[in-house]
This record gives structure tokens, C-alpha cells and sequence, in this order.
């Protein structure tokens, strides 16, 4: 069960341009050290938070939502083997490889890489990045909550939207 | 859990097609790939076994397009109905802000319609959500088949909380997009409550209660074992940089404007009458010093005039 500090833990959902000017300055470090392709940074959700690099040729969106369901799914299976979790996850391809990392516990960072650079490089970088980058969130975290606040106007707007886009 | 992104302007909802197997999650997800609009929804990726049932999940994202100067966009999953792929099933509910459970009406299938929304209110728990403070729609599927419980009779035994139901014939694009529809306006109208101030009229809400919130899930049943293929139907590109024709829709959005009963009045001064209260203190307080200078002269404590 999911304890109510769990919960409180869990609710931070939402990002602040400040916040992601500092994630990105972490991304972009990352992908210059290790010669990756890109990376995208994930909410276990599958919601995207940020990217970097080269993401033109990626459809964002159902990769962020695969991989938050492969990262679950190996989760689980880590559990079954009485490992609290396996933090890194790596798929190789021809072309393209891979690497999942947790950064803390409710933040994927997918990096894409190619033999323009090697496995070695990419794991080193990338266990000091999601250590920054954890430092940020738990940062995020600790600090007092601020209410977002949405425009005042978006409920009679999402109501018009919902009315315009169901039409059938 | 709703994402709000101020960095990249987005808002993102998650829901999930509930239900037991074959009750019509995935084809009701085909027909919103179908029915929307090209540039409104992206690839339908379905995790899928080489008999077509869904062994994972089924994921369209769907971009309602500019909300209050927010891109809000939906990512749609369906959950594998079959008893056998719970574990996976919790997976795809950890941090959804609304569920459709797809029921089927086809006679004899109600104890499985039971079963699965029992599923369904004990896996919600285990991320730490009631389901009856969850958005959520009944959608009685396949009423055009001969043999189907009445109405009636599928909500006495479903719906328990007084949620909003739709009938449908998925197969045949009837009711889809209704039942989506009133979801969709559920799950934004608790994130105008939570995070709009208090004047934003309601988007859709009859019964609008969310604690959507998600949290680590405990599953420890054993998960696939079949083969499974992945299918993806029709390329559509949604993300980023798509010009949305839709992106208007904010401007031609009613503007009525209420005033929440909890709104507390505001003392309002104008500017004008701040500077003649200003003048008055000054005024008050020279006369007042000329007065006691004057009546300290006249009793010989201090001296005006040389």
C-alpha cells in the first residue's frame, strides 16, 4: 500500500521553467561528455518532461510511454528477484542503443546513443547526470510547495475545446 | 497524475480504457484514431499478443490542441482484460487521472463485468485511489447485440457510486466519442478546481471529484508469458512543432465569467481619494503642531519671537 509520505513524495508534478532551465543545462553537459544522440527525461507516468539533443526523428511521445511501461514492467520483475529495483536498463540495437536510468524514484532519463561513442562512456556520464539531477529534484522537492496556477480562463476554454474537437 | 509542464506550456492527462477481456477497450480506441482529426492524435501502438489481445497496453496520445494558452494533451491506454495479465494491468492504472470501464452487455458476461471492476477498485486502491473519488465512466458496450441486459439492470449491478454511464456500439463508432468526451471534461474540470483561480466557470462536471494521484504499485503476480508482437497503425505526427488547427479554440471559448460564492470581498480605493485623505493627515498635523507651539508660547515655556 501507499503510505501518505509516499503520496506527498509522489506529487510533484509540476515543472517550472526555472526548474527545467537547470535540467536542461544537466542534459546538454551529459550529451556533449558522452557523444550521445539525445536524451529524453520521463515521469514514471510516461509523461515527457524535457528533452535534449536530436530528437527530430523520434515520436516523443509513444517512446516516453513505452518506456515508463518497460521501466515498470522490469520494476516488477526485479522484485520477483527480490532486487528493489535494476537502475539502469540497456538495449542494444544495430544502429541505435538504448540506456534507461532512474533518476530518483519517480523520473526516467532515456538516452539514444550510436557507435559514435561506447557503452562505457555513456554509463559513466550518465551516473553522474541522474546524480545532479537527482540533487535538483530533491531540491524541487524540499523546498515550499507554490500552487500552480493555470490561466483563469481555462475552464470555459477547455470546454470549448472539448465541445470543438468532439464533434462527430 | 496530471503533468503540468509551465516550461514547455503543456498539460498532460493519462485515462484508461477498464474492463473485462473482449468488452471493446481497444476498439474504442481505434475508433477515436479514427474518427479525430490526423494532426489531433499520433500512432496507435498497440503491445499486443499474435492473436490480436492485448498483452500490455494499447497507447494513443491525443492533443486537444491550446487550452488557456496550455497544449493539453491526453495519453489514451487500454489495459489487457484478461484475469491472467493482472499484474500488467496495475502497471498501465499506476497515474491515471480517469478510467472508461468498458462493460459488456452481452447476457451472461455480468459476473465478469464484476470481476474486473472489483479488479479495478482494489488495484486503484493499491496506488492509493478510491474509486469513488476517481473520474470515472461506465460505458455499456455492444448494445446492438440480441441478447443484452437492459440498462437497468447493468447499472444496478455496476454502478454502485452514481457514476455517469453511456451506451455504446463501439464496433460501430456509437458512443465512443460521447463517453470520452464527458471524461476528458471530468479530468480537466478537477484540474481547474485544483490549480485555475476561483473565477473559471466549470468545464463539464457533473460529478467531478479527483484525488488523482498516483504512487508505487506492489504488484507481485507473474506477468507474460506469451509471445507478443507490437503493431503500429497509421503514422500521424502530434508532437511539438504540429500546426494545430484546432489551436483557436481557446478564442472561441465561452467567456462567461462567475464569481465563486467562496470569493472573499476586496476593500477597493481609488487613487483620487488616497491623495485627499493624504492632504487631510498633513493638514491635521500642522495645525496641531502651530496649535501646541502657540499654547507653549503662552505659558512661558518656550519663547516664538526673540
Amino acid at each position: 500500500m501507499v503510505t501518505d509520505s509516499d503520496h506527498l513524495r509522489n506529487q510533484r508534478v509540476v515543472f517550472y521553467s526555472d526548474d527545467i532551465e537547470q535540467i536542461d543545462v544537466v542534459l546538454a553537459e551529459f550529451l556533449e561528455l558522452s557523444g550521445c544522440k539525445c536524451n529524453l527525461l520521463i515521469d514514471k507516468e510516461g509523461h515527457m518532461v524535457t528533452s535534449g539533443g536530436d530528437t527530430n526523428s523520434i515520436d516523443e511521445q509513444t517512446v516516453a510511454a513505452l518506456v515508463a511501461g518497460s521501466y515498470a514492467a522490469t520494476r516488477e520483475m526485479a522484485k520477483l528477484l527480490g532486487e528493489d529495483e535494476f537502475s539502469v536498463l540497456f538495449h542494444q540495437g544495430k544502429r541505435d542503443s538504448i540506456q534507461l536510468s532512474m533518476v530518483g524514484n519517480r523520473t526516467i532519463m532515456a538516452t539514444v546513443f550510436d557507435d559514435q561513442t561506447t557503452v562505457g562512456m555513456v554509463r559513466l556520464y550518465a551516473r553522474a547526470a541522474c546524480e545532479k539531477l537527482d540533487a535538483i529534484f530533491e531540491e524541487i522537492r524540499n523546498r515550499p510547495q507554490k500552487k500552480a496556477s493555470l490561466d483563469a480562463e481555462f475552464g470555459s476554454s477547455a470546454k470549448g475545446a472539448l465541445d470543438f474537437f468532439f464533434t462527430e | 497524475m496530471v503533468q503540468i509542464n509551465f516550461a514547455l506550456k503543456e498539460v498532460n492527462c493519462k485515462i484508461v480504457y477498464y474492463g473485462p477481456g473482449l468488452s471493446g477497450k481497444t476498439t474504442n480506441l481505434e475508433v477515436v484514431h479514427k474518427k479525430a482529426p490526423d494532426t489531433s492524435v499520433g500512432d496507435l501502438t498497440s503491445i499486443a499478443t499474435e492473436g490480436d489481445r492485448t498483452l500490455f497496453f494499447d497507447f494513443l496520445p491525443l492533443n486537444l490542441g491550446q487550452v488557456a494558452g496550455m497544449k493539453t494533451k491526453f495519453q489514451i491506454y487500454t489495459v489487457p482484460g484478461q484475469v491472467y495479465y493482472n499484474s500488467t494491468r496495475k502497471l498501465v492504472l499506476q497515474g491515471a487521472d480517469g478510467v472508461v470501464f468498458v462493460a459488456d452487455s452481452k447476457r451472461g458476461k455480468m459476473n465478469e463485468n464484476i470481476e474486473s471492476l472489483k479488479n479495478l477498485e482494489e488495484n486503484l486502491k493499491e496506488h492509493g485511489l478510491d474509486i469513488a473519488n476517481t473520474p470515472i465512466i461506465l460505458q455499456y458496450n455492444k448494445r446492438d447485440l440480441p441478447d443484452v441486459y437492459s440498462v437497468e439492470e447493468m447499472e444496478e449491478a455496476l454502478n454502485a457510486w452514481d457514476a455517469p454511464h453511456f451506451e455504446a456500439v463501439a464496433r460501430d463508432g456509437k458512443g465512443v466519442f460521447p463517453t470520452l468526451k464527458r471524461l476528458a471534461g471530468m479530468v480537466l474540470e478537477s484540474l481547474n478546481e485544483n490549480h485555475a483561480p476561483r473565477r473559471s466557470p466549470s468545464v463539464v462536471a457533473p460529478k467531478a471529484s479527483a484525488d488523482s494521484s498516483g504512487g508505487s504499485t506492489t504488484a507481485t503476480a507473474v506477468a507474460t508469458s506469451r509471445t507478443g508482437t507490437m503493431r503500429t497503425q497509421r503514422t500521424a505526427s502530434v508532437t511539438g512543432s504540429v500546426a494545430r488547427t484546432r489551436a483557436s479554440v481557446s478564442t472561441q471559448a465561452p467567456t462567461v465569467r462567475t464569481t465563486s460564492s467562496g470569493a472573499r470581498p476586496v476593500l477597493v480605493t481609488s487613487p483620487r481619494r488616497r491623495k485627499r485623505r493624504s492632504s487631510m493627515v498633513v493638514g491635521i498635523v500642522l495645525t496641531s503642531i502651530v496649535a501646541a507651539t502657540v499654547l507653549l508660547h503662552l505659558a512661558g515655556i518656550i519663547r516664538i519671537l526673540p
